[in-house]
């Protein structure tokens, strides 16, 4: 079976700050990481992984997201490849999407391609979606558990909106998966495969060109215009007074609104 | 020039920071408390390929050299000196001896199982009468048949009762003394005769064992003589030498999360009006922690790249040694001092930091002793001798 993980890198959300009186986002600290559920989807993909089968994790990013793949090939990845091009700049979700079904065509396509349920960043949850759609394969989302067997993978994904209602589905491959990132916590990459990822593994860079790409399908369809931050939500209710007092009043008020039983 | 750690270094780092913070810091406490080695841990390290940190993949190791090995043991020093200690005595001395003089056929044998973790290592060369006089050792070894019979007692040997594998010195020859009259052999602890006698009731490091070794009559095959025949003072002299560096690695890391812990805690302290931040007695003992910090940093890899780049490295690793023990010495005393009254109680972090720390400068090599390797290195090349 060939597994392709595309993943992302992002900047660490840690290193910033959001300050909604000054209308602005600071980046204290600019440090890239693999995305939460790009590296939930990796960890997905090797646990579905056999010894006769192989997985490859592709993004599509800047030049430091060699750091993002080679952090795959570490955790377990068998190849990685980086889709980089300063066309790519503008990329938008269609942009990225067209990118990737690019560089998946020019692997031979796959059996399953996991990606992660929603990015921390900009967090669409389009891709996996997108990617289903441009290669006509089957899809499944928000999955928190999954297996394959003979061509035919079963995956349990969320069922409607009640809280604990869950659903098992199944798809013939080729199919498109996108985990649930809390469902698939990663693996602590190997201490040697963190030093061969460096020293002892390739990870190509494919461009516009390699990739077959023309302007056309790199014109974005969105135009960005701001950042902002979303209007303020209204205040609640406050309690004043005993605490014992207090604490009644606000189970009652809970328990009227129905958030609690 | 370039001081960048290289990107399989700084991945290497990420990784351990974010797997000791999820699996060691939180039982640095307990480990403490409930004076045991946490084994389960050690599995785990084992898992990462982190118990053979330092020696080539072709060994079972990771292949991270010496400057891999000091971002562990930095990364350990920073959450749990127990498990820094338990690791360290088990890599940088235990394993560390066989692979500088182990043949390959030893190499093979006992420095693979223990770069993978699956045995356990320490390093047997203090007695009751011998610490900082190491040549003083009584521990026999006699010839007989195929084998040399070991009969004697080591004391304060990390990891004693929990290893498989201990490289031990003895005396092989009482009439050439130090130079040419010691041996070192590995010991599998399996073998009939050797046998645990007290644990240490320490004051710091309880979560690490150190134990006293009872050698009566145990037989060592003479193919587990490591190195040369007679020159075992140079195997442990050499072993030590390198086990400094790392040894200085780990109180870095103290001497970081005392200051990291200063930082936060002054940050949040208000007294007086203001966060203790903003006083200057406060904010200028945090200062002089960062300076030390930053030089034991720079001292410590670049030692590290010296071992690794195969350089002259004795007065250097002496240096972090000494250095780093008087670093996080200072470090976490102010600390204390800066977290008040809060710093002295059980509940917290600093009180645990501080009576683990105060070994750095009794162990491996009392920083005494240290200062005259750091001499003898210096005067050496002036024809003096200072001896030890």
């Amino acid at each position: 079976m060939k597994i392709i993980v595309p993943i992302k890198q992002i900047l660490d959300p840690s290193g910033m700050t959001f300050r909604r009186d000054k209308e602005r986002m600071f980046i204290n600290r600019e440090e890239y990481i693999v995305d939460p559920a790009s590296k939930a989807a990796i960890e997905a993909a090797l646990q579905l992984k056999g010894d006769d089968d192989t997985l490859i994790a592709i993004s599509m990013g800047l030049p430091q997201a060699d750091d993002a793949l080679r952090e795959a090939l570490a955790m377990g990845c068998d190849e990685a490849f980086l889709l980089c091009d300063n066309a790519f700049e503008n990329a938008d979700i269609t942009v990225t999407t067209s990118i990737l079904v690019a560089a998946i065509l020019k692997l031979g396509g796959a059996d399953l391609i996991v990606t992660g349920h929603q990015s921390a960043d900009t967090g669409s949850g389009q891709i996996g979606p997108r990617l289903a759609e441009a290669l006509g394969y089957a899809q499944v989302t928000d999955v928190s558990a999954m297996s394959t067997e003979d061509g035919v993978l079963q995956a349990t994904r969320r069922w409607g909106t009640a809280e604990a209602a869950y659903a098992t589905v199944e798809a013939v491959l080729p199919a498109v998966v996108a985990v649930t990132p809390e469902a698939f916590p990663p693996r602590y990459a190997h201490g040697a495969r963190i030093m061969s990822a460096y020293r002892d593994w390739d990870v190509p860079v494919w461009d516009m060109a390699y990739l077959g790409l023309d302007e056309a399908a790199l014109a974005p369809l969105l135009a960005f215009r701001r950042e902002g931050f979303p209007p303020p939500l209204e205040v609640g209710e406050r309690f004043h007074g005993d605490p014992a007092d207090v604490a009644q009043e606000a189970v009652m008020a809970l328990k009227l609104q129905k958030l609690i039983g | 020039m370039d001081f960048s750690f290289p990107k399989e270094y700084q991945l290497f780092r990420r990784m351990v920071r974010e797997w000791v913070e999820n699996e060691v810091k939180p039982l640095a406490k307990v480990i403490d408390r409930e004076h045991r080695v946490p084994h389960e841990t050690i599995k785990k390290a084992a898992r990462l390929g982190l118990m053979g940190v330092p020696f080539p993949q072709k060994y079972g190791g990771m292949g991270g050299g010496e400057i891999g090995y000091c971002i562990l043991m930095e990364e350990l020093g920073r959450a749990c000196s127990s498990t820094g200690t338990v690791i360290g005595a088990h890599t940088g001395i235990g394993a560390m001896a066989l692979y500088l003089d182990g043949t390959e056929e030893q190499k093979q044998k006992y420095l693979v199982p223990m770069a993978q973790g699956t045995a356990i290592g320490a390093f047997g060369l203090t007695e009751a009468q011998a610490g900082s006089d190491a040549a003083a050792i009584k521990t026999t070894a006699v010839r007989d048949g195929d084998d040399y019979v070991l009969n004697g007692a080591k004391v304060f040997i990390t990891n004693g009762d929990i290893a498989d594998i201990i490289t031990t010195m003895a005396v092989t020859d009482p009439a050439l003394g130090a130079y040419g009259g010691i041996t070192a052999f590995i010991v599998e602890t399996d073998t009939p005769g050797f046998s645990i006698g007290s644990l240490e009731n320490k004051m710091g490091i309880r979560g690490s064992s150190t134990a006293e070794c009872v050698f009566q009559d145990v037989r060592v095959p003479k193919e587990n003589v490591l190195g040369q025949f007679g020159a075992g003072f140079l195997t442990f002299m050499k072993t030590l030498d390198i086990g400094r560096a790392s040894l200085g690695a780990a109180t870095l890391g103290g001497a970081q999360a005392a200051m990291e812990a200063s930082i936060q805690w002054a940050k949040a302290r208000e007294q007086f009006g203001a966060p203790i931040a903003t006083k200057q007695s406060i904010y200028f003992m945090i200062a002089d922690m960062a300076i030390d910090i930053e030089a034991l940093r720079s001292l410590i890899y670049r030692t590290a790249w010296l071992i690794d780049s195969g350089q002259p490295h004795i007065l250097e690793a002496a240096a972090c040694k000494t250095f780093g023990s008087e670093v996080s010495h200072r470090c976490i005393d102010r600390a204390m001092q800066i977290h008040g009254a809060l710093g002295y109680s059980r509940d917290h972090w600093i009180e645990l930091g501080w009576r683990d720390q105060r070994i750095s400068e009794i162990y491996e090599g009392t920083n005494e002793i240290q200062r005259i390797v750091i001499a003898a290195s210096l005067f050496r090349p002036h024809g003096l001798r200072i001896p030890t």
